[in-house]
């Protein structure tokens, strides 16, 4: 058997203080293979961002396992993350902003770099500009470049493209998939949107919320590309799409934190 | 939430450009020279000198050089006090909020010696370091020190957490995360410590020289106040107005030079 590139292994972790703690996550377990796309979906407080930050080495678990590549995962050392809201040095131009991205490269070499990647985004004749200059599907666009100039065999992507609208957040994913294409590696990606894990994934995952677990894993069969046809037109599409929908939609009825518990 | 998302190219531009401003600014300026005239005129007992008496007294106070010798005396009082108290305040000021254990600990400390009027000092600074230079250096460095030292606190502080998970998930060193994001980050609180450091050092600058042995401009200041010599006496007043302009000035175009990228208009 292939070792996996990312393996938990009954992680939980926990937040808040010893009075009130909450758990995030209880006893999750997860393999991923090297190069495949797996879609982390659920609602609100289902710990999906826990797992990731978990994943980039930035927190460590209270209990259980995690490796990257069979090692602890270390942040950067071969991972590069993307956020919701962009996280853009606001002081640095575009090109600076993808530079300081990579801390083990020499200055001239980050630059050039960083101009490399802009470009392959479409950004280049923006590389001076600051992010308070650029629309919002540029800014992330933007956050998409810097996490790929680090040349990652791991990319997390904490629902990068939710603050997006509707056409722009459409368009980012097939850009994404197309940049994947190009130079592949492993993607964990965060979503609240059944549409967009039913485009991006090879694996969805389901997860339940308070505390945060696996309720599901889904293998997505879709032939790729996915780019140059509409993978929504396809008939298993609306039976998946009907299937987590309804999962997600018991959960967050059921969920007494949720600001719709009890009006199924 | 980053502040990457707020509003595009809403600058702090003035309304007009930046030539109307000039003329309002010169405008003001002859208003306020028309008043000093008016009371100049009107005031009994020759108590304020007119702008020409003024200006007259400032060639002849240049051209026998005493104005110039005592400027040097009061910059470099000024210069020593001001610089070693960025060279303290700003890391000391780092230190504490980056260490929060540290700032914790210190904190009520500074705040009690910051509240404390540092003039009580002079005495004890006198016996101990004399009356020279070193005395008056000491007393300019402890009044900039403090709001130095406070507000690249709250700076440090302010940081924003969002932005350092992102600087870390890239493997940046804590240095780097320190130069690159929490430093720059801090910038609009450190202009604000600096002007105020700036501002109190030279009033301390003015108290020390005349509360140590009598140089500089504060030594004028005192010697034509008590003979009387209103003229002469203008002269270093605005000297010294002068030189708190230049410094606060330039501050605030260091800080817009440093801040571009919230003023910067859409390409």
């Amino acid at each position: 058997m292939i070792p996996a590139h990312v393996l938990l292994s009954g992680v939980s972790r926990g937040f808040g203080t010893a009075k009130a703690p909450t758990l995030a996550l209880s006893q999750v377990s997860l393999a991923v293979a090297r190069g495949e796309v797996v879609v982390l979906l659920g609602p609100s407080g289902c710990g999906k961002t826990t797992l990731l930050r978990l994943v980039a080495g930035l927190i460590r678990p209270d209990a259980g396992g995690v490796t990257v590549d069979g090692q602890p995962p270390q942040p950067g050392d071969g991972t590069a993350m993307v956020f919701q809201s962009f996280r853009l040095i606001p002081w640095k131009t575009a090109r600076d902003n993808v530079a300081f991205a990579l801390p083990r490269l020499g200055r001239a070499e980050a630059r050039e770099r960083a101009e490399h990647y802009l470009s392959l985004v479409g950004l280049s004749r923006f590389a001076k500009s600051w992010p308070a200059q650029l629309s919002g599907g540029m800014r992330q666009r933007l956050a998409l470049a810097r996490a790929l100039a680090a040349e990652p065999t791991l990319l997390l992507m904490d629902e990068p493209f939710a603050s997006l609208d509707a056409q722009s957040r459409e368009l980012m994913q097939i850009e994404l998939m197309r940049l994947m294409a190009a130079r592949p590696a492993t993607v964990l990606f965060v979503t609240h949107s059944v549409d967009e894990a039913l485009i991006l994934a090879d694996r969805i995952v389901l997860m339940s919320p308070r505390p945060g677990r696996i309720a599901e894993e889904i293998a997505v069969p879709f032939p790729r590309p996915r780019w140059n046809h509409d993978t929504r037109a396809l008939p298993d599409y609306a039976l998946l799409r009907r299937h987590l929908w309804e999962r997600l939609r018991d959960m967050v009825l059921n969920d007494p934190a949720s600001d719709f518990h009890g009006r199924g | 939430m980053a502040r990457s998302d707020t509003a595009p190219g809403r600058g702090r531009r003035p309304p007009g450009g930046a030539a109307t401003l000039t003329v309002l600014r010169l405008g003001f300026l002859a208003l306020l020279i028309l008043l000093w005239w008016l009371a100049s005129a009107n005031v009994p007992r020759g108590i304020i000198p007119s702008p020409a008496a003024t200006t007259m007294a400032a060639a002849q106070l240049w051209s026998e050089g005493r104005l110039q010798t005592a400027l040097g005396q009061s910059l470099a009082v000024y210069g020593t006090g001001l610089l070693a108290a960025i060279a303290v305040g700003i890391p000391l000021g780092a230190l504490m909020g980056a260490v929060r254990i540290f700032g914790r600990t210190v904190d009520l400390f500074v705040f009690a010696l910051a509240a404390t009027p540092r003039v009580a000092f002079i005495p004890l600074i006198i016996l101990l370091l004399g009356l020279g230079i070193e005395a008056k250096a000491v007393i300019v460095f402890l009044g900039a020190v403090m709001p130095i030292i406070l507000n690249t606190y709250a700076g440090v502080l302010a940081r924003d957490a969002d932005l350092i998970e992102m600087a870390r998930s890239t493997g940046a060193s804590p240095v780097r995360i320190a130069i690159h994001i929490v430093l720059p980050g801090a910038l609009p609180f450190l202009v604000v410590g600096l002007r105020l450091g700036a501002t109190i050092g030279l009033i301390n600058t003015v108290v020390a020289e005349l509360y140590t042995a009598v140089t500089g401009l504060g030594g004028l200041l005192a010697l034509y106040g008590n003979t009387f010599r209103m003229a002469e006496y203008f002269v270093i007043v605005l000297a010294l107005a002068m030189i708190g302009v230049i410094v606060t000035e330039g501050l605030r175009l260091i800080e817009a030079r440093l801040s571009r990228w919230q003023t910067a208009e859409r390409p």
